[in-house]
């Protein structure tokens, strides 16, 4: 009996260890204690950062997705022209002599530009020089003739010429105007000047001027004051950039 | 006396003859290198492609013309939703390359329709009245007068904001007692640059070439050091033109004991880029 008692006894024991340890996983079956867990988690978590909050700023999410930076490359802009050129030039009572010019323009709009010269040429002898003789009116220095203009032009009569079958360039004839100065026979004098020109474009990059202008100014170096003019052709070559 | 009249007319025609072969030959070498350099250019362009802005149509289509101006015929559209590489721009065209490789020159006009890459409009500088306020660079020519003197001017100013430009002018005067050169460099402040005509004022120093007249008996050749001060007015035209008219007062300190003072009024026709 005793013994029956005593096994009974043990079995109970053994079945009461088995059942608390039931009861023990039965509290996770519920899941509060994961979420006990969590919360103490949670807290050391604040405490955490409650420590740091002083050193760093609060975490932000950042999106994963990055906007594209879009870079727009800058547009290059060739709207100047600059070139030489050779021709001549007529000046008056002087006779007609070579000429060496240099321009530049700038392509306001696709109407107007702006453009300088600047040109040298030497003067030739009078008619009387020729037929007195010896008689010299200037020294050599004083037959330079160098000038320059600031002018402004207005591009018409656009189109094309073509050469041949297969070939055809862009041209435009331009009419111009402005005011300069001209360096002769020892003396500086403002000179007006108009003109016109035709331009061709082999390339876009390229051009090829023929262009008349006359450049006028008063001179009082053959005794009376007079209006010249001097009528000058030069055919040149300039580039845009 | 004879000879020597043929002599000379034929040497002048014989210059005359060769100035021109030497440009015709400038013209026709600079064409043959032009062709040359086409493949060069090409392959060139091709490494530079990343750097080349793309814009998308963003209208029915693109009308691409044989050259930069309202004359020259359209011979290529560019469809919608096609891309372009902005290859460069003359004035208010943008020359521009399709994606089959297509080379013509689109206006501004029409390429302020176009979107970039990421959707947002290609904004540009149309060269309008908003550009007259706000630019970066101007460029002027015009005459006037200086203590009496013909005066001829060129100058350019770069914009620091919209209201302070700097400003550099160079000019030669034409007087009946000396002629000469003068170059400045200036500060322009344009006190409502959003008007349409909008006053200024300027303060500057530079240096003046007087050179006598050779008729006129005086003092030598001479280069001095000259300050201003001066008012204008700036008036916007149309496009990209305006008219910049100023009075400058001048000192110029010269090595005798006084200075001289000029007064300087001058006209000048104006674009801005």
């Amino acid at each position: 009996m005793e013994s029956s008692n005593r096994l009974l006894l043990l079995a109970a024991t053994l079945g009461a260890c088995f059942a608390l340890s039931g009861c023990q996983t039965i509290k996770g079956w519920f899941g509060k204690d994961d979420a006990e867990q969590q919360q103490t988690e949670d807290q050391a978590a604040a405490e955490e950062e409650a420590e740091d909050a002083d050193s760093t700023p609060p975490r932000v999410i950042e999106p994963n997705v990055a906007r594209r930076k879009i870079k727009t490359p800058k547009i290059d802009n060739e709207n100047w022209e600059v070139g030489l050129g050779a021709g001549f030039l007529s000046i008056e009572d002087f006779g007609t002599n070579p000429t060496y010019a240099g321009q530049i323009t700038y392509h306001v709009t696709e109407d107007f530009f702006f453009r300088g010269d600047l040109g040298q040429s030497t003067a030739g002898r009078t008619s009387f020089e020729t037929l007195a003789g010896d008689i010299e009116l200037l020294t050599g220095d004083e037959r330079r003739f160098t000038y320059y203009s600031l002018s402004l032009g207005y591009n018409f009569l656009p189109g094309e010429v073509f050469l041949g079958r297969d070939t055809a360039m862009n041209s435009s004839f331009y009419v111009l105007g402005g005011i300069g100065s001209v360096d002769f026979a020892g003396d500086q004098r403002l000179t007006l000047n108009f003109g016109a020109g035709f331009r061709v474009l082999p390339t876009d990059w390229l051009a090829i001027h023929i262009a008349v202008q006359d450049r006028v100014f008063d001179t009082d170096l053959l005794g009376e004051t007079k209006v010249t003019n001097n009528i000058e052709m030069v055919l040149s070559t300039t580039v845009f950039f | 006396m004879e000879p020597s009249i043929t002599t000379t007319r034929s040497r002048r025609l014989r210059r005359i003859n060769l100035a021109f072969a030497i440009v015709f030959a400038c013209s026709l070498s600079a064409t043959a290198l032009a062709k040359e350099t086409e493949a060069e250019k090409a392959a060139k362009e091709a490494a530079a492609q990343e750097k080349l802005l793309q814009v998308f149509v963003n209208e029915p289509y693109l009308e691409l013309a044989t050259g930069p101006g309202r004359g020259y015929p359209v011979f290529h559209v560019v469809e919608r939703e096609s891309s372009v590489d902005v290859l460069y721009r003359r004035t208010d065209w943008f020359k521009v390359r399709d994606e089959r490789g297509v080379e013509g020159w689109a206006r501004a006009r029409d390429m302020r329709r176009t979107r970039l890459a990421d959707g947002s409009p290609f904004v540009f500088n149309l060269g309008d009245r908003d550009g007259f306020t706000s630019h970066r660079w101007e460029i002027g020519i015009g005459g006037g007068d200086y203590g009496g003197a013909n005066l001829l001017n060129v100058y350019g100013a770069y914009s620091l904001t919209d209201n302070m430009k700097v400003d550099v002018t160079v000019s030669n005067f034409l007087g009946n007692a000396s002629n000469g050169w003068k170059a400045e460099a200036g500060l322009t402040h344009v006190i409502v640059p959003e008007w349409r005509i909008s006053p200024f004022l300027e303060l500057g120093t530079g240096v003046v070439y007087i050179e006598p007249r050779a008729t006129i008996v005086l003092p030598e050749d001479r280069t001095d050091q000259t300050a201003y001060v001066g008012a204008g007015l700036r008036m916007y035209l149309t496009r990209r033109f305006f008219v910049r008219a100023d009075y400058r007062w001048h000192t110029i300190f010269t090595s005798r004991d006084d200075n001289e003072e000029l007064e300087e009024w001058k006209v000048l026709i104006a674009c801005f880029f």
